[in-house]
């Protein structure tokens, strides 16, 4: 008891809570309401007393402003890189986990080396590479680079260590092949662990602006946080289309995020703790 | 563990590896090295310069105005940024884990803006921070003064406002992590204290803060590696004005090396960042250790 009686009373650190929940989420439901606004004033506040709903600001998004193309583009390279990385990552972290040759350690130390770099530093280079491999202002530039990250291949080393070999073995025993062994043994029990890569993967991907943006150059090709910065500067564009265009950006990860709260939550809080 | 020799290299393990080893000689090594070399070059794309022009680039860099003003301008960010994001993480996560009532319902509130787009974030602000928009009108309520054109158009406002939004935008995320410290604190400590007769004051200086020490250091390097990136925020709100006033390094190189096309200048640009960032973790691990006792 004697713990808690210097701590603000119950009800008034619930008060406290709210107050600072309501610093992080006013943002927020100021950009629902106004992508739901008929009216908005020209300084950007609500007009709240004569507010009312519509659709327009979503439904003009698409037929006016094309925002079809990126959203899909969005999807498409989100979708593919988590996939990617769900499959390269944990055979990378099986091989590193488990296997033992010469140069393992090398490898361990590249993964971890590349965790450091700071990414924002190699965009030059990298708008170079993609043109001189030929795949500049396509899906390639936009999957391929993020098709296997260090952090994933870090943690899923780091789960599949902590997991019993014997299965893995008795199945090597049986004459089973590596392949199999990871496809029928190891990825079912790193089932938690792909769970908090793929979260965590698709929002980093579904969020991305600097690489797709500098590594395409045709509006075909934009994705939607870059077709959504580029689309600020439009003349024909207002307040509202924006905040729409905007919630459909944060809608995809809002709902993640409410059914994977804990998912992701646990993920940053265990990988910071290995880290 | 032993049974398995060390040596007995199967195929299987060549291939497995190979999706990453790939990336990391296409996609981490060669960017790498090919930006050191280029930062050597005068490589411009439009003109097709080509040359070696040896540490000329790193020489015009310095008495470029523009480029030491964004190495300035990052520096206050990152500076600027960093004790509030880390005092109120910290300040959060001591208040979200005293067994405060709905504690996992709030903490993913508080931590919700740090995985919305930063695109997204930046347009809000944007928006927010406009002329007669809602943060002028709170501090008129206040009291308190605005510049009239607004604060993403005023020289003297617009990085704190992208600095305060940053501040805004991340402490939730690192709450989170200072959470996960506090968890790892066992319960046995606080509970000897008290009995002890250790008041909360004497229990945080001597068991929290202490314990919370890795992780600051890990906070801190992340921190200052992603500050020392900024350019979505600055993309987005300000594109480096007004007068180059939120001009950062990372939109120094964007502009210089794929606006301008002067690779070689830009790359160089890229390359003093990447050795200021490796140096500035440096010291902070390195101060940090040092206060260890």
């Amino acid at each position: 008891m004697t713990r808690h009686s210097k701590s603000p009373a119950r009800p008034l650190r619930l008060v406290i809570a709210a107050s600072v929940a309501f610093i992080f989420l006013a943002p927020f439901i100021y950009l629902l309401l106004g992508s739901l606004a008929k009216n908005f004033n020209l300084a950007g506040t609500l007009d709240l007393a004569s507010y009312s709903f519509t659709l327009a600001n979503y439904t003009s998004l698409f037929s006016q402003a094309g925002l079809y193309r990126p959203v899909v583009n969005s999807i498409i390279v989100a979708l593919v890189v988590t996939v990617g990385n769900v499959i390269f990552c944990t055979l990378c972290g099986y091989v590193l986990a488990r296997r033992r040759f010469r140069g393992k350690n090398l490898v361990m130390l590249s993964v971890v080396m590349v965790l450091m770099i700071p990414t924002h530093v190699v965009i030059i280079p990298m708008y170079l590479l993609t043109n001189w491999l030929g795949i500049f202002d396509s899906y390639l530039a936009l999957i391929l680079p993020f098709l296997v990250t260090p952090l994933g291949v870090f943690l899923m080393r780091q789960y599949i260590s902590t997991l019993p070999a014997d299965m893995e073995e008795s199945a090597r025993l049986e004459g089973a092949s590596e392949w199999t062994i990871v496809w029928k043994i190891v990825m079912p029990l790193c089932k938690p662990a792909i769970a908090v890569l793929s979260v965590q993967v698709f929002l980093v991907n579904w969020n991305s602006f600097i690489y797709p943006f500098i590594l395409t150059s045709s509006e075909s090709m934009r994705t939607l946080p870059v077709a959504l910065a580029l689309l600020q500067g439009y003349q024909s564009i207002n307040i509202p289309q924006l905040f729409a265009a905007s919630m459909i950006s944060a809608l995809p990860t809002t709902i993640l995020f409410v059914v994977f709260s804990r998912r992701i939550t646990e993920g940053i809080i265990s990988g910071a703790l290995k880290g | 563990m032993r049974g398995v020799s060390v040596g007995r290299f199967r195929s299987s393990d060549l291939l497995m590896l190979s999706p990453w080893l790939v990336t990391l000689l296409l996609f981490w090594l060669f960017p790498i090295i090919a930006s050191l070399v280029l930062s050597f070059t005068d490589y411009q794309l439009l003109s097709g310069h080509n040359s070696f022009i040896g540490v000329d680039n790193f020489i015009a860099l310095f008495s470029d105005p523009t480029f030491v003003r964004a190495v300035l301008n990052t520096l206050v960010f990152t500076v600027g940024t960093l004790p509030f994001t880390i005092i109120f993480a910290i300040v959060l996560a001591i208040f979200v884990n005293r067994n405060l009532p709905f504690k996992t319902f709030f903490q993913s509130v508080y931590f919700f803006p740090s995985i919305v787009s930063l695109v997204v974030v930046a347009l809000i602000y944007s928006t927010l921070y406009a002329r007669g928009g809602y943060i002028q009108m709170l501090l008129s309520a206040v009291g308190l003064a605005y510049p009239p054109e607004g604060f993403l158009f005023s020289e003297n406002t617009a990085l704190p406002a992208i600095m305060a939004m940053d501040v805004w935008m991340s402490t939730g995320y690192y709450m989170l992590l200072f959470v996960a410290a506090l968890q790892s604190i066992p319960q046995e400590l606080y509970d000897a204290a008290s009995l002890e007769g250790a008041g909360a004051w004497h229990r945080l200086k001597a068991i929290t803060l202490p314990h919370l020490k890795p992780m600051l250091l890990f906070v801190l390097v992340l921190n200052t590696i992603k500050s020392f990136q900024i350019f979505v925020e600055v993309f987005v709100m300000t594109k480096g004005g007004p007068l180059n006033s939120t001009m950062t390094i990372v939109y120094f190189v964007y502009e210089e090396g794929l606006h301008k096309f002067n690779i070689g200048y830009g790359a160089a640009a890229a390359n003093i960042l990447f050795l200021l960032i490796a140096l500035i973790a440096w010291v902070e691990m390195k101060l940090v250790q040092e206060r260890q006792i």
